[in-house]
């Protein structure tokens, strides 16, 4: 893949994290009524699962599922 | 409407149509979904019809799209993942058919609104937790317990793997749909420089030149992430497919 594409992946990963985090956060606080601390913590556990799916998408960590069989899909990335 | 780089994005009613009070018109972005499936079947059933052992041209170009999936599924996904074939390809004909039609003028961009993307995405979670479910059972939970994983973290890295699941039709839609958006107005808006330096007399034609030049760098540009696009939806797909096949450690 390119180095355009490899660029726009990963951001969009991120980015997805955190809002993911966010949006649960802000969720839990609105249902629990344990605002802030809900979207405080959602936030950073985001944050987390951002960092997490960058690295597994430029293959710095295991994938989560195995590869046996697949054996390295992601090479030619 | 010349200027308004955001109006090839509006959706207009082109018939309308309203049961029990919901709103079932026959949008623009519906009818340019039809052209899209329907050109997409109609280039692979026109082109394989003669059935040559030595393909033609446009056989070659149907052949090589069904390998270019086909391998890259089992790469990802073994051949077990083949039973999802159909699918994928699918996905993929029909995101690069949208997004190639995108690109005439005046045409609709089905892809460049979020809710087509977001459709499509959850269409693929959706078939990897019901069809993870189905095959392994609770087993499938596993996948948010990575092995080796100190006890005392484990809550917490099952949380972020939580977290990092549900961002995946997030980031499957806001990529293919950010992409489509931000290209089209970014061409429209260079375009539109062109017209609006050309009105300024000799000077202003003579720096339209650079704009001009740009938009057809971009042009060249969308035609790669249009390819792209679909070509990054199909492998994630098929990354997630695999999760669903084979969630243990």
């Amino acid at each position: 893949m390119t180095g355009f594409g490899n660029a726009l992946r990963l951001s969009s990963e991120f980015i997805a994290g955190i809002a993911v985090g966010a949006a649960l956060g802000w969720f839990v606080d609105r249902f629990a009524g344990t605002s802030p601390w809900g979207l405080i913590v959602f936030l950073l556990l985001g944050f987390a699962a951002g960092v997490l799916n960058v690295l597994r998408s430029a293959g710095l960590v295991a994938e989560n599922g195995l590869r046996r069989d697949g054996g390295g899909g992601r090479q030619g990335e | 409407m010349a200027t308004d780089p955001i109006h090839q994005f509006q959706i207009s009613r082109w018939i309308p149509i309203e049961v029990g009070g919901l709103d079932f018109s026959f949008t623009n972005s519906a009818a340019f979904m039809v052209a899209t499936v329907v050109g997409a079947g109609a280039f692979l059933l026109l082109t394989t019809s003669s059935r040559g052992l030595v393909p033609g041209r446009m056989q070659s170009v149907s052949e090589m799209s069904y390998e270019f999936v086909a391998s890259m599924l089992r790469d990802a996904a073994g051949t077990q993942g083949m039973r999802f074939f159909p699918l994928v390809f699918s996905l993929f004909m029909f995101i690069l058919t949208a997004n190639l039609i995108g690109m005439f003028p005046y045409f609709f961009t089905v892809t460049s609104h979020i809710i087509v993307t977001f459709a499509l995405a959850m269409l693929v979670i959706g078939t990897v937790i019901v069809y993870g479910f189905m095959k392994n059972g609770f087993g499938f939970l596993k996948l948010f317990v990575p092995e080796g994983v100190p006890g005392v973290l484990v809550p917490l890295v099952v949380l972020i793997e939580i977290v990092s699941f549900l961002s995946r039709p997030i980031s499957l839609s806001v990529r293919l749909f950010a992409n489509m958006l931000a290209g089209h107005i970014t061409l429209k808006v260079f375009a539109g420089f062109v017209t609006t330096m050309g009105a300024m007399g000799a000077v202003g034609v003579a720096g339209a030149i650079l704009p001009l030049l740009m938009t057809i760098a971009i042009t060249a540009l969308e035609f790669l992430v249009a390819f792209l696009q679909a070509y990054v939806f199909a492998v994630l797909t098929c990354m997630y497919l695999n999760d669903a096949l084979h969630p243990s450690h």
